[in-house]
């Protein structure tokens, strides 16, 4: 199976020319721009970039959330997404039934979601809070939850932003072994984070993106190596050309 | 679970009008059970945030029914026999209306979350929210029923004719609904406007005083009765009207006509919110 993705440019309009109704002649922006690249099964490709290079962007586009203006994107298989942990979640449904509702808004047919509930209940961990409102639950729970739903319906391809992190040590462990599984079945992961480590340990495969381009694309370690020795010289110059910002204020 | 692959249902549209048309519907049939829980969950959050909490569902619209009774009979003078049957025949159904229309500005804009996290054809929020107003309607006859207590005279087998004239309702509500949704999330402010719009169409619209009076201005400036025609309002508080309080048969030639107005009425709003729908999550 063979997952094939391609996108070119991306644009998008600033939220203010909308909202206050103005029309600001440099409102648009874009937001990725020939992003061409194609993911292969049992690839997992992380995309690494520094805050505000596109990588959420190019998520959601892959998701299905967000239209390209220009170029298309094809993806052959299954998608799930954790983007944010507990979207979908109405806080005032209990864990079961957002499980259900979220598993409605991922399109998982209703039986296979009924069968999966238990399981889903278990691994997020969440005890006899299970049975409560999820407004109740701490943020950390949600994120159990959100994890534990979206991981348990084996999609082919995974579009992951920045989710290792959530939890405590225990969690965080089980759902690296889970990630690790889901990678090890030959399904397609894209993964954008932060945490370089991770990436270098998990992924296969890394793309840097900058100001909304692809600046590098290769084997993980590589891309990451090079990515990190970057930033750390940019750090360098930055604190030798002397503050810029204003103290205190 | 799904998101097709090559066939995004989120995208811009890639077939012609009809076939756009067609998808949206075929995708509102494919979740239904989105759509239900949807509506499930709108429905149930209406009571959550207030102590009397569901009872609002009958309180608010007798509580209207109350006041207009005031202004009209007590302030106003206006003689009508068995004036509350008169009224409410009028004013709880376009509760219902009014009702569908304040939760149609929020039921796309404040899914923004999940909009930006997961593809899913947002035609199904618009059309939960419509489907929960229908809660309303059914909570609305409560207090309709409560005043042929007062008024058993009134009563007749008529009175279920009340169903055709709601479901002539429904179909107009749909398209309104549908539309505004999609606008809300571009004009915030339309949330500011609409209760002042919809104030004035009331008023417009024979339900504090009988046809006729509308039909009296019409004799003196005759381009007005074309709006009183135009109006659906005209004739679905008619057909509420004549079921409700006259006991006799609603005017169908109108209805069926509205009625039958409705239908490419709801398939345009149906392509315009598809053409749009793309765009939301640029702009949330």
């Amino acid at each position: 199976m063979q997952y094939d993705l391609r996108l070119s440019k991306k644009r998008k309009l600033r939220d203010t020319v909308l909202r206050d109704g103005r029309h600001s002649q440099s409102g648009k922006f874009w937001a990725l721009r020939d992003v061409d690249f194609r993911v292969e099964a049992g690839e997992s490709v992380a995309v690494i970039g520094p805050n505000g290079a596109g990588k959420s962007t190019m998520l959601q586009v892959l998701a299905g959330i967000l239209e390209p203006s220009v170029g298309k994107v094809e993806v052959r298989g299954k998608i799930a997404t954790l983007l944010q942990l507990g979207a979908g979640f109405d806080p005032e449904l209990n864990a079961r039934e957002n499980t259900l509702l979220v598993g409605e808004f991922l399109g998982v047919p209703h039986k296979e979601m009924l069968r999966r509930v238990p399981a889903i209940l278990e691994f997020a961990g969440l005890g006899e809070f299970a049975d409560a409102e999820v407004r109740t639950y701490s943020s950390g729970m949600r994120a159990r939850l959100g994890f534990s739903v979206a991981t348990s319906v084996e999609p082919d391809v995974l579009l992951l932003d920045e989710v290792l992190s959530a939890g405590d040590a225990a969690f965080v462990e089980k759902s690296r072994v889970r990630l690790t599984e889901l990678m090890k079945r030959a399904r397609a992961i894209v993964f954008v984070t932060h945490d370089l480590d991770s990436a270098a340990a998990f992924c296969t495969r890394a793309i840097e993106l900058e100001g909304g381009r692809i600046v590098a694309d290769g084997p993980a370690k590589r891309v990451i190596a090079a990515y990190k020795k970057k930033m750390a010289k940019r750090a360098a110059t930055a604190s030798r050309s002397g503050p810029v910002a204003h103290r205190g204020s | 679970m799904t998101t097709h692959s090559t066939e995004l249902t989120v995208g811009r549209p890639r077939r012609g009008s009809i076939g756009t048309i067609f998808e949206s519907l075929a995708s509102l049939v494919e979740r239904r059970r989105l759509v239900w829980y949807l509506t499930i969950s709108e429905v149930r959050n209406k009571g959550t945030n207030s102590l009397l909490g569901n009872i609002w569902w009958f309180l608010d619209p007798a509580l209207q029914l109350f006041v207009y009774f005031l202004l009209v009979s007590v302030i106003f003078q206006q003689a009508q026999p068995a004036i509350l049957l008169f009224l409410g025949a009028a004013i709880l159904p376009w509760k219902w209306f009014t009702a569908a229309l304040a939760s149609a500005t929020t039921s796309v804009r404040g899914r923004e979350q999940v909009m930006r996290q997961i593809a899913f054809p947002h035609i199904v929020l618009p059309a939960a929210s419509v489907l929960a107003s229908v809660g309303n309607f059914l909570f609305a006859l409560v207090p309709l029923g409560a005043l042929y207590l007062l008024y058993p005279d009134r009563l007749t087998p008529w009175a279920l004719a009340v169903l055709p004239v709601a479901v002539v309702q429904f179909l107009w509500t749909l398209p309104a609904v549908i539309v505004l949704s999609a606008v809300a999330v571009f004009f915030r402010d339309i949330s500011n406007f609409i209760p002042h719009g919809l104030r004035i169409w009331f008023y417009l619209s024979p339900a504090l005083f009988p046809i006729e009076t509308l039909r009296d201005i019409g004799a003196r400036h005759p381009w007005f009765n074309f709006f009183v025609d135009i109006n659906p309002f005209t004739w679905i508080f008619s057909g509420y009207r004549d079921a409700l309080y006259y006991g006799r048969a609603p005017e169908w030639g109108p209805l069926g006509v509205l009625a039958l107005a409705s239908i490419p009425a709801t398939l345009l709003s149906i392509y315009f919110f598809r053409r749009v729908s793309p765009l939301f999550v640029k702009v949330l």
